[in-house]
């Protein structure tokens, strides 16, 4: 595995020789060609080889403090208890309130915790890319808070009426109905799931290509042209490349929140108005 | 390369490897969190919280433990210090009855002696009366025979001045 990304950052590099320009990262970094198992279903390329090893790390380091979570917490069990009571607190229980957020707590803090560390991978050094970015990941977890609004809908209300209230809303007068339900209809089932995808994937996919583009032209200015005069235009776009990596971190964080605090939201629509 | 002619809608075009991974790294990662991850700080949160709840019950038992000792405490100085007083009344009370007791009991003695005194004064002066009346009466005698001297050698009139002398002696002594 490791030769195939080694492999991969060889393919770069001798593709950077032939250049004439900065290698200006393209669509083609988030279409990786699969290094193991290739025309297979479980074909692996550089964006699922980080997705794996992020899974397995955070597997690791969350399962090792479980497993040595104690009744006084360490500083880094503090830490992440902050995480768990952060996601309960200010995400689940915020929206539903505790009585109904109890059963959701598991998967917004799947969600948050997955995200967050996928997105993260963008702007670590090797990774150098997030594991959500392609389409299918942000999919996945769409799709799940697609089938979980659902389900607590129909559980909460039954088909009809989940049905009735969300296309037919109260207290509009009956003709808006002709607008507006389909509109509901098309939100329910695709504007949700598809929105939620997009804005994580192409945050991850600009968010790439803005500290990919970066440091390659600091690359280009400070390595390989000759031209010296160039030098401190490399300076602009290294401190343009390290301000883009903390502002990444940020958009990291700030749309695995997003993520997450929306499915809550989805899922609380699904449910009646009162207790 | 294949790569080079890609498109941005592409992007957007699932590969199936890639939904087959993503789907399989989902499960395994809700099954983490499910199972085992958030159970188990549930149960440390749990356990925490009980332990926390435990020790402000303990303290609050402490705490009524500890008024009600002091209330006990209190009651029984209370007990005390009445009891205290009412030994204390009891001690004066007894004090004075003592004090009372002695000085009728000294009041009676001091009487009796008087009374014993007087009795035994009263005696003296009886046989200190009858004691004289007797040497009187020899004395008289022996003066009345001396006077006399022979005249009244008589038994019978001596024996009758004898008796009109004491009879007067008697009277006189009556009278007075």
């Amino acid at each position: 595995m490791v030769t195939g990304i080694a492999g991969m950052g060889f393919a770069a590099v001798t593709t950077l020789a032939e250049a004439s320009g900065p290698d200006i990262p393209s669509i083609d970094d988030f279409l990786p060609e699969p290094a193991l198992f290739a025309g297979t279903p479980f074909a692996i390329n550089r964006i699922i080889l980080v997705r794996i090893i992020a899974t397995v790390l955070l597997i690791a380091i969350l399962g090792v403090s479980a497993h040595r979570a104690k009744l006084i917490p360490s500083r880094w069990q503090g830490a992440v208890e902050w995480l768990i009571e952060f996601v309960q607190n200010s995400i689940v229980y915020e929206v539903m309130g505790e009585l109904r957020g109890k059963r959701y707590v598991p998967m917004i803090t799947t969600i948050f915790l997955s995200i967050l560390v996928f997105n993260l991978c963008g702007i670590i050094p090797g990774f150098n890319i997030a594991a959500t970015a392609t389409i299918t990941m942000p999919l996945a977890f769409a799709l799940w808070c697609f089938v979980q609004y659902w389900i607590a809908g129909i559980r909460e209300k039954g088909l009809g009426r989940f049905l009735k209230d969300e296309l037919f809303p109260k207290g509009i007068p009956w003709p808006i109905y002709i607008l507006l339900s389909p509109i509901q209809l098309i939100e329910l089932l695709l504007i949700r799931p598809f929105s939620l995808t997009i804005r994580l994937f192409a945050n991850m996919i600009s968010g790439h290509l803005l500290v990919a583009l970066c440091f390659a032209a600091t690359q280009w200015f400070f390595i390989e042209t000759t031209t010296k005069a160039q030098f401190p235009l490399g300076i602009l776009t290294f401190a343009g490349g390290a301000f883009m990596t903390v502002f990444e971190m940020a958009v990291a964080g700030l749309q695995a929140f997003i993520f997450a605090i929306l499915t809550t939201a989805y899922i609380n629509m699904s449910l009646p108005e009162t207790e | 390369m294949e790569t080079l002619a890609a498109s941005g809608t592409d992007l957007f075009l699932p590969k199936s490897y890639d939904i087959v991974w993503s789907l399989v790294i989902l499960v395994i990662l809700a099954l983490f969190f499910y199972k085992y991850f958030l159970p188990k700080f549930q149960h440390i949160f749990d356990e925490r919280a009980e332990k926390i709840q435990g020790g402000i019950d303990k303290a609050d038992q402490a705490q009524k433990e500890a008024l009600e000792a002091k209330k006990k405490y209190e009651d029984k100085l209370g007990n005390a210090r009445v009891e205290a007083s009412k030994i204390r009344d009891d001690a004066r009370a007894e004090a004075s009855h003592i004090v009372a007791d002695a000085r009728s009991k000294a009041e009676t003695e001091a009487a009796q002696v008087t009374a014993n005194a007087q009795k035994s004064i009263e005696s003296q002066q009886q046989q200190a009366l009858v004691s004289l009346k007797g040497e009187v009466g020899v004395l008289a005698t022996a003066l009345a025979g001396k006077i006399l001297g022979s005249k009244l050698d008589d038994g019978a009139v001596q024996s009758d001045m004898i008796d009109s002398m004491i009879s007067d002696i008697d009277s006189d002594t009556s009278a007075k």
